[in-house]
């Protein structure tokens, strides 16, 4: 057997995946925290989707991306590394061909895409307000004391409708309690919570956005099922969440990976048994010119792996 | 010797810092924009004034520790704020007790005498009106020149196979006009920088897309406050073009001039807004029609005339099928975001251009996108 | 034969123009409808349709467009550039109807008719004869009903300048009974019997904010409630604010605000004619970075016997922090005043 290793690095999660080269299936498929230590969790990832795939597996290649792409590309040695935005319209493409408009929220970041004949003609990413993301929810729940896990089964079975003003987590939260102790539901907020979620994700990134069907959701949040339903009453037409919905990026980077690998023949890919080394990662201010550029150094042992940051290519090494 | 500092503006530093110090007066060079000077000028301008005015109010902080005694900066008769911004900073200066005189130009037709006086009083070495109106011809010249090899970087760099060398070569090239003495050097200087630059080695099969940069003029002039947008975009296979440059000269002889622009924004926006609204607009439409892939619009956080044109710019898309993607900067812009957003502007830019086959069959893991 | 209707959002220049435009239209034989006074419904249309880099204003504004665009065969939103030959407006005031045009979907027609004085000195009596001509009448069926509009605009703001807010001083040009009944004024009461200290209060701000009294929580009532009296700029002498114009070396480019730091500006100097000023400004609002900005350096360097709060709203704006900011700043302001009594 052999295939194609995915990993997207990301502030909240990490995700590993691996497709097999005859049909994209998919072979193992990981979901870790990153908990503010990338390097350990790639290490601990490869170790467990190395175990899981067994001896005779063969990675003909391996794409990454995410926001610490840089660093997963010099520790497992990717072909891909690329951005989130490609990765997530990749994986969309190839699970849903028709696709037109995905609308990816993860903990701490929001995007949507969208396409026309398979191809990206617009997207946007939230800039600086998190309430159009999951942690708006994550925040809410505690407040509710409820595990953030069941807020999709309880939202549809709401009742009636709530309508929580939540154009920011601050006054979500207020105008919530307001409406708890007028003696509303749990379900019914929490579904109030659910459309607000959407309403604050479209009027963030969806501003302006021309969004047609088919409508594909993903990322972390897409596991809740409330949101599905509220994307579905507000844009007024059917949400697909596809599968793997979670690990969305992941299938983006190892296929991104394939795309690589078939154009340039071979595969820069490491092997599982450099998860057994230290990585250590360092930065310097170069001082070659009045640029002041932080290289960001990343070392195996005594051997440098990757190196960037620089404007120009005198440190550049991946 | 009177210390005068200004607003630093890109490459054209030196030029400004040559004019003063050849009027008499010892200039204090703007350092570029950097953390130091940002955290000052949030700490003295207002929450919600934009960005440029807390570059320049941190700059001019910075200058003062350095000895200036005066700022010169251009004025503005609104209704973009900037044309107040002198005088505003003028005030929270004085009422932090901080003693600087800020000295605005503003423009020459609407009060001469102002004009004159100002002029009069920036003139220690006494020079004739002649002399003046050579200096200035001479320091135009240069600014020209700088401009147009900016241009050619633009596109050298996209197709250069060793990256950072474009801006190595450029800046060796700034060298060299700095330098030069009189209108027949800078010709010169001009010539070399250019054979420079198109000596650099370049692959010219690699696949390029065109991306016209709009917007407002201090974050588009200014890279250090736009983190290098054009050197980002030409290092991942962009070819850039700006709607202004400071010369103005270099673009009107490709695109036509200013008149173009607004005929072309006026059905989206009917009458100028003050700031670069009308020229962003129709300068995005040009763009589209001279067969550019996309658009960037940069503009500072709360800048009033660039929301007009953010808010117009989805029916330019619908009508020409130009891509535009905005970004409003401000004090916690970071650059990591910013790289990620342009890797995917460009990606989706190239792809389209491409052409991947279509999607072929329904099949659930159908492999969709060709090379 | 149906009459022609013509909405006119109850936002902006409502507040100063609307009774003139009204009548303008009515003499023309179109019936106007006006969008109801903002609610949280009408927020909520605006922000889903204005950029969220706006500011508050500006979304309230498309908010009361969506209300009332279905229900109108025109949308009169004029391209105001200059009412007074001299200063303009907020570049997001010069571009409204093309955002609007831009930015919701399925509109109906605008009226969209750019009025310059400083371009053109004929610039009103133009305009009424176009858009009195698109709307099927004569030019002289238009300067008649400009004129008549413009008669009413005098009275408005001699009404404006008497103290009467507004709203009071619309429903009393409009109402059933127009013309016999007397106009509600500002009327300040002092109350007799209470122990309190009456306040005199400068209430400075754009008309769209002021007058608003879902954006700002109803600022003006609850102040009422505090007795005091409430001066806004609007009841300011011309004549007295152009003394004022030293004060910035260059006239402020807008005319809400030069109005609006001119009126803080003779304050400032007059201190015995008020007891304290407060700015009410908007979230996002471009040019009050300045103008609040110079307030605050006037009432913190030479003048700081006037206290001056600057008073943010937003659409989040909570009662109970308002009031308590207020309440804040007018128990001080009345400490004050009774020590120095």
């Amino acid at each position: 057997m052999q295939g194609y290793l995915g990993i997207d690095v990301g502030s909240v999660s990490t995700n590993f995946i691996v497709l097999d080269d005859v049909n994209n299936n998919i072979k193992s498929s990981l979901y870790l925290r990153t908990n503010g230590q990338p390097i350990e969790a790639i290490q601990e990832g490869m170790d467990v989707v190395s175990n899981e795939l067994g001896n005779g597996f063969k990675i003909l290649g391996a794409g990454v991306t995410g926001s610490g792409r840089q660093l997963a590309g010099a520790i497992v040695g990717a072909d891909a590394i690329k951005n989130e935005i490609t990765a997530h319209a990749v994986a969309a493409l190839t699970m849903v061909p028709d696709v037109r408009t995905i609308l990816e929220i993860g903990g701490q970041d929001s995007k949507i895409i969208l396409l026309r004949d398979g191809v990206v003609t617009d997207f946007a990413m939230n800039s600086v307000c998190a309430a159009g993301t999951g942690s708006f929810l994550d925040q809410q729940a505690a407040r509710l004391k409820t595990p953030i896990e069941e807020f999709g089964e309880l939202a549809i079975r709401s009742q009636s409708q709530v309508r929580i003003a939540g154009r920011c987590t601050v006054f979500a939260e207020s105008d919530m309690i307001h409406k708890q102790q007028m003696g509303y539901s749990r379900e019914d907020i929490i579904w109030g919570l659910c459309e607000a979620l959407v309403r604050n994700y479209l009027n963030n990134v969806g501003k302006g956005k021309e969004i047609l069907s088919t409508v594909v959701f993903q990322g972390g949040v897409a596991a809740n099922k409330g949101i599905k339903q509220a994307f579905e009453t507000v844009l007024e037409t059917k949400v697909i969440v596809p599968e793997y919905y979670d690990v969305m990026g992941a299938i983006g980077a190892a296929l991104l990976a394939k795309e690589e690998v078939a154009l340039t023949g071979s595969t820069k890919f490491k092997g599982f048994d450099v998860m057994q080394e230290t990585f250590l990662c360092k930065s310097f201010d170069c001082s070659g010119c009045s640029n002041n550029c932080e290289i960001i150094v990343i070392s195996m042992g005594k051997e440098i792996v990757g190196r960037w940051g620089g404007r120009c290519d005198k440190w550049e090494l991946s | 010797m009177r210390k005068v500092t200004f607003p630093h503006m890109g490459t054209s530093v030196f030029i400004f810092s040559d004019l003063i110090r050849d009027l008499g007066n010892e200039p204090i060079v703007p350092l570029q924009p950097n953390k130091k000077i940002l955290d000052l000028g949030v700490r003295y301008a207002p929450e919600f004034a934009c960005l440029p005015f807390k570059v320049l109010l941190g700059s001019y902080l910075e200058a003062m520790e350095r000895g200036a005694e005066v700022v010169v900066t251009s004025g503005g008769n609104g209704p973009c704020r900037a044309g107040h911004y002198g005088e505003v900073a003028q005030k929270i200066l004085d009422s932090n007790g901080y003693k600087i005189e800020i000295l605005v130009f503003d423009s020459v037709f609407r009060n001469p005498f102002q004009f004159i006086r100002k002029l009069n009083y920036l003139n220690k070495a006494k020079l004739s009106y002649w002399s003046i109106a050579q200096l200035i011809r001479f320091y135009w010249r240069k600014l020209q020149a700088l401009d147009k090899l900016e241009r050619c970087t633009h596109k050298v760099r996209p197709r250069a196979l060793n990256k950072g060398i474009t801006t190595k070569v450029f800046k060796q090239g700034i060298e060299w006009i700095q330098q030069s003495r009189n209108l027949g050097e800078i010709e010169e200087a001009e010539q070399q920088g250019l054979l420079a630059l198109k000596n650099i080695p370049q692959d010219p099969d690699r696949m390029i897309i065109r991306i016209g940069i709009v917007g407002e003029i201090y974050v588009l002039l200014e890279p250090a406050v736009n983190h290098e947008i054009e050197e980002i975009l030409g290092n991942l296979g962009a070819e850039v073009d700006r709607s202004i440059y400071l010369s103005g000269w270099a673009h009107d002889n490709t695109f036509g001039h200013k008149k173009d622009s607004l005929h072309y924004a006026r059905p989206y926006l009917g009458t100028a807004i003050g700031g670069h609204a009308q020229e962003g607009i129709g300068h995005t439409i040009m763009y589209a029609q001279n067969g550019f892939d996309g658009v960037i619009q940069l503009a500072p956080f709360t800048c009033i005339p660039e929301i007009v044109v953010k808010t117009i710019a989805p029916r330019i898309t619908k009508d020409y099928g130009i891509p535009i993607l905005t970004f409003f900067l401000d004090e916690q812009t970071g650059r990591a975001g910013m790289q990620t957003r342009l890797e995917a502007f460009t990606d989706m830019l190239k792809r389209k251009k491409r052409q991947p086959l279509k999607v072929v069959g329904g099949e659930k893991y159908a492999r969709v996108f060709g090379n | 034969m149906e009459k022609t209707k013509i909405g006119i959002p109850r936002a902006f220049f409502y507040y100063i123009y609307y009774p003139a435009w009204r009548t303008y239209f009515e003499s023309l034989g179109c019936e106007v409808i006006t969008s109801p006074p903002t609610t949280k419904e009408i927020i909520d249309l605006g922000v889903e349709n204005a950029l969220a880099e706006a500011c508050v204003p500006v979304k309230i504004f498309f908010g009361h467009v969506q209300k009332i665009k279905d229900k109108v065969d025109y949308l009169f939103i004029p391209r105001v550039m200059s009412m007074n030959g001299k200063t303009s407006y907020c570049p997001k005031f010069l571009g409204l109807p093309d955002m609007i045009r831009s930015a919701i979907p399925n509109l109906s027609r605008l009226i969209d008719i750019t009025i310059d004085l400083r371009k053109d000195p004929l610039t009103f009596h133009k305009a009424a004869v176009k858009v009195a001509k698109d709307l099927g009448h004569t030019a002289w069926e238009g300067l008649r009903a400009f004129h008549k509009a413009a008669h009413i605009h005098k009275d408005y703001m001699a009404l404006l300048h008497k103290g009467v807010f507004p709203n009071n001083a619309i429903q009393g040009f409009f109402s059933e009974n127009a013309g016999k009944t007397e106009f509600a004024y500002n009327d300040f009461i002092e109350n007799k019997g209470s122990k309190q200290t009456p306040l005199r209060l400068a209430v400075l701000g754009y008309p769209y904010t002021v007058y608003d009294s879902f954006v700002n929580v109803n600022l003006l009532e609850k102040l009422k409630g505090m007795e005091v009296e409430v001066v806004t700029m609007e009841m300011m002498d011309p004549q007295i604010l152009k003394k004022q114009r030293n004060k910035t070396v260059k006239r402020i480019f807008w005319t809400f605000s030069e109005m609006a730091s001119r009126t803080a500006y003779h304050f400032f100097e007059n201190s015995k004619d008020i007891d304290g000023i407060v700015h009410v400004t908007a979230f996002g609002c471009g040019p009050d970075f300045i103008v609040d900005k110079l307030m605050e350096i006037e009432a913190k360097n030479k003048h700081s016997r006037v206290p001056f709060m600057s008073l943010a709203v937003d659409e989040h704006t909570g009662e109970v922090g308002m009031m308590t900011r207020i309440e804040a700043f007018c128990e001080m302001v009345r400490r004050k005043k009774e020590a120095v009594i």
